[in-house]
């Protein structure tokens, strides 16, 4: 296999609407900042992946078609991927997989969201519904936000997490999102005021859930030899683990020690990969998928960045805080700097390379030289996809 | 969303506040979908009240929701019927659903392991006592009125199993 670099970046601002800027538009806008970083043309690019989640937002079934003519380039191949929450992380395994096999030097991947056409909040849950088991969950009021409370409330009952612990997730992404030009919803928030907003699901309030946003982040792959040539700070992809798990969400209640298995699963073939053995000191710097709060602190645990029901303990010490033992989602996470659902994976991916090449700003995590990316979507991360990137 | 009436047919509108160009737009697509080789269990579901499963003939597995092969052993699987009784694995309150259930929002959804199932299934509890509702509660299936039953999973719920 051959290494393969990210030689260059770009995100849109993230916003909860772009009304003012078409799908096509806000995926130009990434894929044309990306190549300028990379002083690449448009023409040199030799194939596209395309990450786009949900036809039912994206109002088209074939939308990388239509991106990719628009972009310039019609008659070279274009892929779309679609894993639900986990569609950049897959989009970029997919583009990885193209030049470390030697079938391509230079790809591009792109994640485009724009889910806020759907006439309100409702239309858009219920398009969500969608991506369930057909006849048993479904038909049976499940909801995506449901999926994740479960694994909160194993957590409460067995190392006695609280709610407190939680919302200290959302007081330190918000936060942290402060720092993030790019970020939706950079916020001061007290742990007393996220127990207060609004119950969505037990055991989560509003402010414990992620946003929901629109906007494009695109990504240029080349191989060595083509990205030492184009820049000077390659970020390297080390390795990237992809797992899968039940799709539907009660047949996997109270199976195993890990609440999470795909998870676990993902970042045991990444590790195994990248050499990692202690990943609490060998990664230093992470963006996680804390589509709520809860879910980011069992992240912690399942990833090995601490001990399991050791979580929400090291979160209050200050450990995965900027400037703490290992920072976690410095750009806010999804509950704080973006959820556009189609390009999360991918700008988790944008914000570990600003990291390594010490262009985070305000939010920089010193000495950075290797992070780690995870997302995951499907019913309680039925697909994990964990990536890690390291810069010489 | 007012009415049963296609959006396609209003006027777009200039939106003073967005600044855009607005089309009002909708899809909808009706289905007649096939149950297929799981249609006993919706037909038991509406015309019975009864709750059946499937059993892998090799390795003994029983799967409700039905599955008509043993993802295992590859082996098609045999119509049992389900005892109805199981005990809650974890549970938590939905506030906001858009599916059958939209209606009965704030409503208790719970994983219930089945006796004798491999797996957990999931379903609306109707249990007024939260402090009843532990990891290992006794629960017990219930079905809505014949009438009221459409051979969906929306049919049926749980409640406490006070007998056993
Ligand atoms: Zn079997």
């Amino acid at each position: 296999m051959r290494r393969v670099a990210v030689v260059g970046y770009a995100n849109t601002v993230f916003k909860r609407r772009h009304a003012d800027k078409t799908f096509a538009r806000l995926a130009y806008e990434a894929v044309r900042d990306a190549l300028f970083m990379a002083k690449v043309r448009h023409q040199q690019v030799q194939e596209a992946v395309y990450g786009i989640y949900n036809d039912l937002f994206t109002h088209n079934m074939m939308p990388e078609l239509h991106i990719h003519y628009q972009l310039g380039l019609a008659r070279k191949p274009a892929v779309r991927v679609t894993s639900g929450g986990a569609t950049g992380g897959v989009a970029l395994r997919t583009a990885w997989q193209e030049v470390a096999g030697g079938l391509r030097d230079l790809v591009l991947v792109v994640g485009v969201e724009k889910y806020a056409d759907l006439n309100g909040v409702l239309e858009m849950i219920k398009a969500m519904v969608y991506g369930g088991d057909q006849f048993f969950e479904q038909m049976a009021g499940v909801s995506p936000a449901g999926s994740y409370a479960s694994p909160a409330i194993f957590h409460m009952q067995r190392y006695g997490t609280t709610e407190e612990d939680m919302a200290r997730v959302s007081v330190k992404n918000h936060a942290n999102a402060e720092r993030n030009p790019d970020a939706q919803a950079p916020m001061r928030l007290t742990v007393d005021e996220v127990m207060a907003s609004p119950m969505i699901i037990y055991p989560y309030k509003l402010l414990d859930h992620c946003l929901s946003s629109e906007g494009a982040c695109a990504l240029l792959l080349a191989d060595e030899d083509t990205a030492v040539r184009l820049t000077e700070r390659p970020v390297w992809i080390k390795a990237i683990g992809y797992s899968t798990d039940s799709g539907r969400q009660a047949e996997r209640d109270g199976v195993g020690d890990s609440l999470l298995p795909a998870v676990v699963a993902s970042a045991r073939e990444a590790y195994e990969a990248a050499g990692i053995n202690d990943p609490a000191s060998d990664i230093d710097v992470a963006e996680v998928y804390d589509s709520f709060s809860g879910i980011e602190i069992i992240l912690y645990e399942e990833l090995g960045f601490c001990g399991r029901g050791e979580g929400a303990f090291r979160l209050k010490e200050g450990f995965f805080d900027l400037g703490g033992g290992l920072p976690v989602n410095p750009s806010g996470g999804l509950i704080g700097g973006e959820h556009a659902v189609s390009a999360t994976g991918l700008y988790q991916i944008a914000e570990i390379c600003r990291q390594l090449r010490g262009e985070a700003g305000e939010r920089q995590v010193e000495g950075a030289r290797r992070g780690l990316a995870q997302c995951m979507g499907g019913a309680r991360g039925a697909y994990s996809c964990v990536t890690v990137m390291e810069v010489d | 969303m007012g009415g049963n009436e296609d959006p396609r047919m209003q006027p777009g509108i200039w939106s003073e506040k967005e600044g855009v160009f607005i089309l009002p737009d909708e899809w909808k697509l009706s289905y007649q979908v096939s149950c297929g080789e799981l249609s006993p269990f919706f037909r038991a579901l509406k015309e019975e009240g009864r709750l059946l499963g499937m059993r892998c003939p090799s390795c003994g597995a029983v799967y409700c929701p039905p599955r008509s092969w043993c993802h295992d052993c590859y082996a098609d699987t045999d119509w049992v019927e389900m005892a109805g009784t199981g005990t809650l694995t974890a549970w938590t309150t939905v506030y906001f659903a858009a599916s059958d259930l939209v209606e009965k929002v704030p409503f208790r959804q719970g994983g219930v392991h089945l006796d004798g199932a491999r797996y957990p299934i999931i379903g609306r509890l109707e249990v007024e006592e939260e402090e009843r509702l532990v990891s290992g509660a006794r629960l017990r299936v219930a079905f809505k009125p014949q009438e009221e039953r459409r051979g969906r999973v929306s049919d049926y719920y749980f409640v406490l199993d006070e007998v056993s």
